[in-house]
């Protein structure tokens, strides 16, 4: 019952008045930036970042974890609503929500949405409590070349399997790699790439590159190319669920929450796999298949929203015992672990318990906030989406300069941020993925000090990789996550071009 | 999707890697008992990033890069809007040190604005339009700015030493 024991003492943290009000705000910002086109909830913690300058670390995770899934509840009430040309096909919710609300069932929509966000966020918390501290007792025993071999892991899925091309995931996997070198060595103390300049001493600022690559990039594209796009929007109706809706949506729900959670906690990043399995499961289950895709199918929002909250729940778990992030989000996070001199880690949990705890307990107290925030409340969230496209993009760039500025003091990162926004302006164009840069620039560092030592404890030697049964079965992994996906394809491709001769 | 943009990307590539190579050279390669120095990664992420130029390059010449999805937005860029938004950012970092948090930001703000409304087809350039525009963006800008130097007492540059300006 130790664990009861500790997440009390978490409750007891993390609800105090002051953290309730930093939970509150986080999820209110969280709801406001998800809902709002152009800015995410990496780039809204990445911005907020200096604040932890000041603030004490628990109350700053609470709000930071706040933010992060609050921002899921808001995407889907954006994604439901407006009508956004070219991204329609991009998020399963927009699909079926979509669909349903331009039947005049937006509210069953954004109803199914955010109860199933909170049904999937809190089971997702559950097994969050149960398992990370069996997975960090069970971490505590892996040495630097299973560590070593997980960040590889971590980066190959980023990279390599998420995506549509392997050869660009690379690439921007690389380029945040050797965003990560710049700066003192680790371990020998030995300065790189900083061409004399003592600022670079203490390497690039994640805010710097987050805000460059999200925010500012965002804007610029959004100058250059969606200037003359007409967004238009659904009317909202009455966000109420009937008995014979309800019934279709919690089976959904609950399918979904153990479809999305074990994706959350492999380092295979992010919750799109999870979101289309879950969509195609209620697609084959469903008794009114003929409402997907035309009218509308409740399942097919119930379904994927709760997914992609389990998922994002359970991020929580590879990032906060093993200190592995896995999509953008988690990675800022773990920047913002890191400015407090906190790595996550099996350690912890024990070195520091009451944040861990605190933190978690807050994400129960958040996902009830965040039920009431965005069910009675979501006529208020609507009025965000008629903000006027130039003022909202133009005051987005203020919060950047707050961000960036507010961590160094140096107007020299302002003309450094332009340059990585247009960085990411290209990447963008070209169809280049950003979270392999953040992922490789935060965790780039952190895997080459665990490959170093763990051929020092090899004695120099790269089979220490293969000796330890525990780091050569994750090679395996590694190669069957590089290789399998292509053999599928290949096959799938072989079994078309056969049907075609027949 | 133009192909020479393609190959300048792929270029751009390439030469990082080099750049990368050529820094490398100048890192210890002391290796302590790991067999490996500080200089391996270095030159790791310098030869993957050659070989993913030349790929890329390799990618453009032969019918452009693969799996790629139309990018969304129109074919062709509004360059002047794109003018007009980079004159804010870089104003900004101009300015913020002598002129204050408040004033460069709202002058970012305005000058952002107008970069927007032209890529709409609608800018507007009167008086009117100016002043309205920096006086919204030192209305978000001077809450941000409290925000952050009274209740956070995060440093921001002001135009006075007040903290309020």
């Amino acid at each position: 019952m130790d664990i009861w024991n500790q997440l009390l003492q978490g409750f007891i943290t993390a609800g105090t008045p002051i953290n309730l009000l930093w939970a509150l705000l986080g999820c209110t910002i969280g709801t406001a930036v998800g809902v709002l086109p152009g800015i995410g909830p990496a780039t809204a913690v990445a911005m907020l970042l200096p604040i932890t300058l000041k603030v004490d670390p628990t109350a700053s995770m609470i709000f930071f974890a706040g933010i992060y899934y609050g921002a899921m509840y808001g995407g889907s009430t954006t994604s439901i609503l407006l009508n956004t040309p070219g991204e329609a096909g991009s998020m399963v919710t927009a699909m079926e929500g979509n669909k349903m609300a331009k039947n005049g069932r937006a509210g069953a929509a954004l109803a199914t949405a955010a109860i199933g966000s909170f049904v999937a966020g809190t089971i997702a918390t559950v097994l969050v409590t149960l398992f990370a501290p069996v997975v960090a007792a069970y971490a505590v025993l892996l040495g630097p070349p299973e560590y070593f071999m997980l960040m590889v892991l971590a980066f190959c899925t980023v990279s390599a399997v998420l995506g549509q091309s392997t050869l660009r995931g690379l690439t921007a996997l690389f380029i945040g790699l050797a965003m990560g070198l710049v700066g003192i060595d680790q371990i020998s103390g030995q300065a790189r790439y900083t061409g004399g300049v003592p600022e670079m001493m203490d390497g690039l600022e994640v805010v710097l590159i987050a805000v460059g690559l999200f925010a500012v990039a965002e804007a610029l594209y959004a100058v250059l190319y969606q200037g003359r796009e007409v967004e238009t929007q659904n009317r909202l109706t009455k966000v109420h669920m009937t008995a014979a809706e309800w019934r279709r949506s919690w089976p959904a729900w609950l399918r979904a929450t153990f479809i999305g959670f074990p994706f959350g906690t492999i380092p295979a990043g992010g919750s799109e796999i999870p979101t289309f399995l879950s969509y195609a499961t209620e697609k084959k289950l469903s008794k009114h298949p003929e409402e997907f895709g035309t009218t509308g199918a409740i399942e097919g929002v119930a379904g994927p929203e709760a997914a992609n909250n389990a998922a994002i729940t359970a991020t929580l778990i590879p990032l906060l015992t093993l200190g592995i992030p896995t999509s953008n989000t988690t990675a800022i996070l773990l920047g913002a672990f890191q400015n407090y001199g906190i790595q996550p880690g099996p350690q912890l949990f024990e070195k520091n318990a009451a944040l861990v705890w605190a933190l978690i307990a807050s994400l129960y107290i958040g996902n009830v906030m965040l039920l009431v925030l965005n069910l009675p409340l979501v006529g208020l969230w609507v009025k965000l989406l008629k903000l006027p496209k130039p003022q909202l993009y133009a005051g987005i760039l203020i919060f950047a300069t707050v961000g960036v500025y507010g961590m160094r003091q140096s107007a020299f990162d302002l003309v450094l941020l332009y340059a990585i926004g247009l960085l990411g302006l290209a990447m963008r164009r070209f169809g280049f993925p950003t979270a392999p840069v953040v992922v490789g620039m935060i965790l780039g560092p952190l895997a080459e000090a665990q490959m170093r030592n763990a051929l020092s404890i090899g004695e120099g030697k790269w089979s220490v990789f293969l000796q330890r049964p525990m780091s050569a079965s994750l090679i395996v992994v590694v190669l069957l996550v590089l290789v399998l996906p292509r053999v599928l394809a290949w096959r799938r491709r072989r079994q078309l071009a056969d049907s075609g001769e027949d | 999707m133009s192909r020479a943009a393609q190959t300048l990307i792929g270029a751009g590539v390439l030469g990082v890697g080099a750049v990368l190579g050529a820094g490398a050279i100048g890192i210890s390669g002391e290796a302590g008992y790991s067999g490996v120095g500080p200089n391996f990664l270095p030159w790791l992420v310098a030869g993957f990033m050659v070989l993913c130029g030349a790929f890329l390059l390799w990618e453009a010449s032969t019918g452009g890069f693969r799996q790629m999805d139309e990018p969304d937005g129109a074919d062709r860029g509004h360059w002047p809007g794109f003018a007009w938004v980079s004159a804010g950012i870089l104003a900004n970092a101009a300015l913020i040190t002598t002129a204050g948090f408040i004033l460069s930001c709202a002058c970012c703000f305005m000058l952002a604005v107008h970069g927007f409304k032209s890529a709409e087809g609608k800018l507007d350039l009167s008086p009117r339009a100016w002043i309205v525009n920096a006086a919204v963006g030192i209305a978000i800008a001077a809450p941000v700015f409290w925000m952050f130097t009274q209740a956070l007492a995060i440093n921001l540059p002001g135009l006075t030493n007040t903290g309020w300006l």
